[in-house]
């Protein structure tokens, strides 16, 4: 009897290693973090470690994006004396190796790269150096930055303790040449105009569904113009009328069968890019390339017109147009956004100091690096207002020739940085999960956004909610 | 025939388990051939063009054999420490006869309850007032406590071995130490070897407490280094990249499968059969 149990607990051990080998293919792929090439990361060598083995000065930074490797590379061409260590951290395991480093009292990193929705948690724990004091000065340079990647590098008392070097404001992406044959212009200002407000975006959604077209891939493009309020306003839960509307408006959009039914990041949000998409119903295959001809043939695909994305949008749609090269256009949403962003601080027990500094000075505020960095990443918008100033005139020929650089930087002139709390990520992922029960039929309205204040209520404690 | 037509639906259902069970490897070995534009954008089981490129992506990351060596610097030790230290509690708890041994017994079955993230943070408090933080020898030296495997050792202790053969070695003057190194760890080493598979593939497959152990780019062991990856800015464009570097990492689980499936299958039948 006793060998029976045995034998049976071996089993179940060996299936559990099973599961274990699995696991490793399994690792999450939820950085979308800042911007850079992949094209430029391929080139940077196998180093980790930048500049000469023995130079006497070493440098030591934490990242979750490797567009800082680069940075670090160039920097050392310039400073022969110094070394950098860039160690590149998974990003969803990011915080978790900062915290249990400096939790150990690790004078090394030297820098702490950080994301904004990570950037209080370091504030509050006290991890990054005060940037207003000397030597540092930071707020010499306050003039010269976007005011809301500077206020994000602030801590609740207004202290400057992280500097980006890129503004990541959001835009909307749309096809000029549907734009031309729909609305009889493919003027970015005048495209605007379609998405200027929820409702605007509703009717131009009418419009193109009667065109044959889809609006968005999926609603979920809308999130990064997700109402223009903050979501706790002194301590209090704040859903105001235009976070309604865009309740409303998802589920119409959803409802009246404007979008593709196509989820973000998936296979066929990137397919929409490049070309059609088939029109999801049962019983075309996605998968099948001769389907897909029959369905394209007899009208069952359809073509996606916009996508809403923040500035390094502008890379990845680079990467997946395909031939649909020059028809790109973009405009402004219906509200300011961000997301995303590589801030930059230094490790308050750090014991090189002034070097991290300089360094993070090279990365910001120096207009040298500044234009490599926009000619190397072939389209990352900078945060040092000079250098965005002198390549206004540059033109993006993927996106018909638009001169991007100046209109980002009017799109995040627009942001404002006092609406965004620490509570957004958690609160807006309830709100959009209340979005999807309502609008695939789950739940009715009432019931949905109850369950979305005891989400709230029981997830932070001290927001007091008013139902 | 009615035993034909049960052979045969077993066999189909057999083959359909096992399609099953390769298929995702298949995948993997197809997908690390395609660039990750590719990978999103379509589906197929014909392999690509783009295996030199995603190499050329994983080496501009990391030095994926450096990372192999590393990982195998901590599996091997530990995977040897902690066999060689359990089968010796494991012997001690099931042929001597003392105070508390009961109670250990119970200790240990308790402990093996505890899942490690639990104890992680104040285990690297340990380890950075040790001055260890950076080098392996937090991540081999604790494979010695292995509750889990001293508990399964026990029983297979209890079951495979029998009093005469000590007495017998004792009657012919082997000492303690002797008696186990040379009769006992032999017939105990199907279990071992069994375990040490487990042992070996958690090791291998370790992320999360390297992760916070070590600071330094060469040293990082591959579940890690295999993760940073996932840090592109563009988070398709290393699809294919990710895809080769795990199926080049998991050829050495393969290996260590092959080699000691047979024990496996040995210690598994080994209860099935009267002696």
């Amino acid at each position: 009897m006793k060998r029976r149990v045995f034998a049976l607990a071996l089993a179940g051990l060996m299936t559990f290693s099973m599961a274990a080998c699995g696991n490793s293919g399994g690792s999450s792929s939820g950085g979308n973090a800042a911007a850079g090439t992949d094209e430029a990361a391929a080139e940077a060598e196998d180093k980790a470690v930048a500049g000469s083995e023995d130079a006497e000065n070493k440098l030591v930074i934490w990242t979750l994006a490797d567009d800082l490797k680069q940075f670090a590379e160039h920097y050392c061409e310039q400073n022969p004396d110094t070394q950098i260590e860039t160690v590149v951290i998974a990003p969803a395991d990011y915080l978790t190796k900062i915290q249990s480093a400096m939790r150990g009292k690790a004078k090394e990193p030297d820098i702490i790269v950080a994301e904004p929705q990570m950037l209080d948690t370091m504030y509050e724990a006290g991890y990054l150096e005060d940037l207003d004091q000397d030597p540092y000065n930071a707020q010499q340079y306050a003039d010269n930055m976007v005011d809301y990647v500077w206020k994000a590098g602030q801590d609740a008392d207004g202290v400057q303790r992280a500097i980006s070097y890129q503004i990541t404001p959001a835009a909307i992406y749309y096809r000029r040449d549907i734009a031309q044959k729909v609305f009889g212009t493919e003027d970015p200002e005048q495209i605007g105009q379609y998405f200027k407000d929820y409702k605007t975006i509703l009717q131009t959604g009418e419009t193109l569904k009667n065109a044959g077209y889809k609006i968005f891939a999926s609603d979920g493009e809308l999130g990064f113009f997700a109402g223009d309020s903050a979501w706790v306003v002194d301590g209090k839960l704040n859903v105001d009328q235009g976070r309604k509307d865009y309740m409303d408006l998802c589920i119409d959009l959803y409802q009246k069968d404007m979008t593709a039914y196509v989820a973000s990041w998936s296979t066929t949000w990137y397919q929409g890019m490049s070309g059609p998409i088939p029109v999801i119903d049962s019983s075309t295959d996605v998968w099948n390339e001769e389907q897909m001809q029959e369905a394209s043939e007899s009208g069952q695909t359809t073509e996606v017109f916009a996508y809403g994305l923040p500035s390094w949008g502008v890379l990845t749609m680079r990467d997946h147009v395909g031939d649909l090269s020059g028809k790109w256009g973009v405009c402004a949403g219906p509200a300011y956004g961000f997301s995303g962003g590589t801030f930059l601080g230094i490790n308050s027990l750090s014991e090189k100091k002034d070097l991290a500094w300089d360094f993070i000075q090279f990365v910001t505020t120096n207009e040298d690096t500044l234009d490599w960095w926009i000619e190397t990443s072939q389209g990352d918008v900078v945060s040092w207002i000079p250098t965005i100033e002198k390549h206004k005139e540059d033109a993006n020929e993927i996106y018909g020739g638009q001169k991007l650089y100046e209109f980002f930087l009017e799109q995040a002139e627009g942001i404002d940085y006092s609406k965004v709390t620490k509570y957004d990520k958690a609160i807006g992922d309830a709100w959009s999960a209340a979005i999807t029960s309502i609008k695939t039929g789950e739940m009715d309205k009432e019931t949905a956004i109850n369950n979305f204040y005891d989400t709230v209520e029981s997830t932070y404690p001290e927001i007091e909610v008013d139902r | 025939m009615a035993f034909r037509i049960k052979k045969s639906i077993l066999y189909i259902a057999l083959t359909a388990l096992a399609v099953l069970c390769l298929f995702p490897f298949l995948l993997m070995m197809v997908n690390a051939t395609r660039t990750g534009s590719e990978i999103v954008t379509s589906f197929t089981l014909i392999p690509g063009q783009a295996l030199a490129e995603n190499w050329q992506i994983v080496s501009g990351y990391f030095n994926l054999f450096k990372g192999m060596a590393n990982s195998l610097m901590v599996a091997i030790p530990a995977t040897l420490l902690s066999g060689y230290f359990s089968s010796l509690t494991a012997y001690a708890l099931v042929v001597y006869k003392f105070k508390g041994n009961k109670l250990l017994s119970v200790i240990i079955v308790v402990f093996m309850m505890i899942p490690s993230q639990l104890s992680l943070l104040g285990f690297y408090d340990l380890v950075t007032m040790l001055n260890l933080v950076d080098s392996y020898i937090p991540l081999i030296v604790p494979a010695i406590a292995a509750p889990g495997i001293v508990f399964f050792l026990r029983q297979y202790c209890e079951a495979s071995i029998q009093p005469a053969l000590l007495e017998a070695a004792r009657m012919d003057g082997a000492g303690e130490i002797k008696i186990f190194h040379k009769i006992i760890l032999p017939l105990m080493s199907p279990g071992i070897a069994t375990m040490s598979i487990g042992t070996f593939i958690g090791n291998w497959n370790n992320y999360l407490t390297p992760l916070i152990l070590l600071n330094s780019p060469d040293k990082f062991t591959l579940p890690v280094m295999v993760a940073s990856l996932n840090s592109s800015t563009d988070i398709t464009a290393n699809q294919g990249a990710i895809y080769l570097a795990v199926a080049i990492s998991v050829i050495p689980i393969l290996i260590v499968f092959a080699f000691c499936s047979k024990y496996i299958i040995s210690s598994i039948s080994a209860g099935g059969v009267k002696e």
